[in-house]
């Protein structure tokens, strides 16, 4: 084990194309994390045709790399403009914009950087102590339960983006599922919904169903929307280089702290469909529930800034747990990312843990090198970062689109995925209007081919008695759970969860 | 008209998905047992499940309207509600002002009729044509950009891309038909 672990980081460390995808991973991805109305999701789905033909290794670390430092930047216009971008840095702004305000932005922003890098690196640590704990458990796991796995994971992400209405989300995940089995029948040769269409023999472009069900909406409803936050005063964005320098000496301060919503933010990173606004809102609640001086919070405390920092950012390590070992993504950033994966040739699931474990290890040490890289980074370069939060919405779309319509062409190199990128954008944009969740398709349509080879298999040795396995009657009862609780919050809405359905 | 419009869009939604599952699961009755299998484990409980919802949706008309908060009013609520007193953010987040339905299907029906337009010109004439065309288009029209910001912009990404897809990562992208029709007859 000690040998693959530092085999792995001397191999990326020694690797010049490795490391330097990994440095235009970093810049990429902080660009993206700082810039109005490109979510983490998305970036990923755009990065993916510029990842074809790379070798396994550097693409994947390429593509995780993008991924785990999207969030570090993204705190910068809550802090200095009082502007979150998304859920988990709205919980940053409650104290990181009156830090701001009372004149201390650098010191809000030198401790959240360095607090979001150290909630990666503890992530990925957490992640790694985790692997030898998991491996008997992930080889328990038969095809029966990997199909009921997959059950779980859309009706977790169903519940948690559904809101009170769970079966929209299922809904949802049932139609990803349902495009899954397009193309022809691994068991009868037999083409499914697909005609005469050779191209869809092969199954729909996963690619493709992934731009055009979030990256078409979300730019179409941009421009829609339109107008950038420029008419925020950019006053508050004066501060120094000393205040920074006071704000990462924050972080050491309040180690106890940190390395507590750290773990916290990785706990809940495993669970699927808890997004990062959930632990960036369930640390900041611990930061406030653990202080003696609770009355600090809301006016500047720098507390408050870093708990949803390290909380956010640890959840990546602990969401590529599910990710990797059963291939149940964590959270929607999570499924493109395994799509993504699935792309380069990585097939997630237990096999990850007895065949792929130096690439296992990569993936960790990518995050830990990934976040030292971004905090030195953005310690220098956040003061022009923070520009880039006047970008005029209106400007990004028409580039967004192209990069869209050039990755569902090239992602398999047929014309007519053009065509099914339409028409998916429409089914996509009509969600988005509706106000229905769009997370569960990415699972269903990720999760489709794997649940329907475990069920053959299942089928195959158990029959139907498969439901009856052990640990098939406990994953079958998390479903039925979690069902009959969103029913029970449908009758009965309750602000419990208000919080963790702030940005789906 | 409009609202109720926005009060049937939820059963619009369901009446979609409806459809689709129906007509997929009855294409997947024609195929071998073994076939449909999987299209109908995955096809008939969400029928079951958007008829539910039907119920649902039309439960929902009868109800008070919901809390039309914005999320970042909601992300204030929240944060007020744990640390005990009053948080006001910054910002809405945008400097434009609410949009009428009107205005806002007026520039959604814009704005598809770029995309549209694009996906059909880079069918018919392929990306490289295609491409530029829209890019300075949709920033001097749409963005309101003006020339010497959209032509420079358009044209430089155009190239940018060109030389990473054609020459970096060797990728033959589509042509066009009819670009490469034209250039057919050309050659001959």
């Amino acid at each position: 084990m000690i040998e693959v672990m530092f085999g792995s980081l001397w191999a990326m460390l020694t690797s010049p194309q490795t490391m330097g995808l990994m440095l235009i991973a970093v810049l990429l991805g902080l660009i993206v994390g700082v810039t109005p109305g490109i979510g983490g999701r998305l970036s990923i789905a755009l990065a993916i045709p510029f990842v074809f033909g790379m070798q396994m290794i550097p693409g994947a670390v390429f593509l995780l790399t993008m991924h785990a430092v999207n969030g570090t930047s993204g705190q910068i216009s809550s802090i200095m403009f009082g502007v979150p971008g998304d859920g988990d840095d709205a919980a940053t702004t409650i104290d990181g914009y009156p830090m701001a305000k009372k004149g201390e932005a650098g010191r809000a922003l030198g401790a959240s950087i360095t607090a979001s890098g150290f909630g990666g690196i503890v992530g990925a640590c957490v992640f790694a102590v985790m692997i030898p704990i998991l491996e008997p458990v992930v080889l328990a796991f038969s095809p029966a339960e990997f199909f009921l796995l997959a059950l779980l994971g859309i009706t977790f992400i169903a519940f948690i983006a559904g809101g009170n209405n769970i079966f929209r989300g299922l809904i949802v995940g049932f139609f990803g599922l349902m495009l899954a089995t397009i193309g022809t029948d691994p068991y009868t040769g037999t083409p499914r919904f697909a005609g005469d269409y050779l191209f869809l023999w092969d199954g729909l472009s996963l690619v493709t169903a992934v731009l055009a069900l979030f990256a078409v909406p979300e730019m179409i409803a941009l421009g829609v929307q339109g107008g950038s936050i420029s008419a925020v005063s950019r006053e508050t964005a004066r501060f120094s280089y000393r205040q920074l320098f006071e704000g990462v000496l924050e972080v050491p301060r309040h180690w106890w702290l940190a390395l507590r919503t750290s773990i916290i933010g990785a706990v809940i990173g495993m669970i699927p469909g808890l997004g990062s606004s959930a632990a960036a809102w369930f640390c900041y609640g611990h930061a406030v529930q653990t202080s003696p001086n609770p009355e600090r919070f809301g006016k500047g405390a720098v507390e408050g800034v870093i708990a949803p920092e390290t909380g956010s950012n640890a959840r990546e390590g602990g969401a590529l747990l599910p990710t990797l070992f059963f291939g149940v993504p964590a959270s929607s950033g999570m499924a493109v990312l395994l799509g993504a994966f699935l792309i380069l040739g990585i097939q997630p699931g237990p096999k990850m843990l007895t065949d792929q474990l130096p690439l296992v290890w990569t993936l960790i040490w990518a995050l830990v090198i990934g976040n030292l890289i971004a905090i030195t980074f953005l310690l220098f370069i956040c003061r022009w970062a923070a520009t880039l939060t006047f970008v005029n919405g209106a400007m990004l779309v028409p580039f967004i689109v192209v990069v869209v319509a050039l990755g569902a062409y090239v992602a398999e190199g047929q014309w007519e995925n053009l065509v099914i990128l339409v028409g998916l954008s429409i089914v996509g944009y009509g969600l988005l209007r509706a106000g229905w969740p769009r997370a569960p398709f990415v699972i269903g349509l990720v999760l489709g081919k794997i649940a329907e080879e475990s069920l053959h298999k299942a089928m195959e040795l158990w029959g139907f008695a498969f439901f009856l396995r052990p640990l098939s009657l406990i994953l079958i009862a998390l479903i039925v759970l979690t069902i009959a609780y969103a029913i029970y919050r449908n009758i009965r809405p309750s602000k419990a969860l208000a919080g963790l359905r702030i940005v789906q | 008209m409009k609202s109720l419009l926005g009060k049937y869009s939820n059963s619009s939604m369901t009446l979609v998905m409806l459809g689709i599952f129906v007509v997929m699961v009855a294409i997947a009755s024609r195929y071998p047992a073994e076939a449909r299998f999987m299209p109908f484990v995955v096809g008939i409980p969400p029928i079951l499940l958007c008829l539910l919802q039907l119920v649902l949706d039309a439960r929902a008309r009868h109800r008070p309207p919901a809390d039309a908060s914005s999320d970042i009013e909601r992300a204030q609520a929240t944060a007020s509600q744990i640390v005990g007193h009053q948080v006001e953010f910054g910002a809405s987040g945008t400097t434009e002002p609410q949009l009428s339905p009107a205005e806002t299907v007026h520039r959604e029906l814009v704005l598809w009729g770029y995309f549209l337009g694009f996906i059909a010109g880079i069918v018919l004439f392929g990306f490289w044509v295609a491409i530029p065309l829209f890019l300075v288009s949709f920033l001097r029209f749409q963005a309101k950009a003006g020339w010497r910001t959209a032509l420079p912009l358009g044209v430089g990404a155009s190239v940018a891309l060109f030389l990473v897809f054609e020459r970096g990562l060797k990728v033959q992208v589509h042509s066009g038909f009819v670009t490469s029709f034209v250039l057919d007859h050309l050659s001959r």
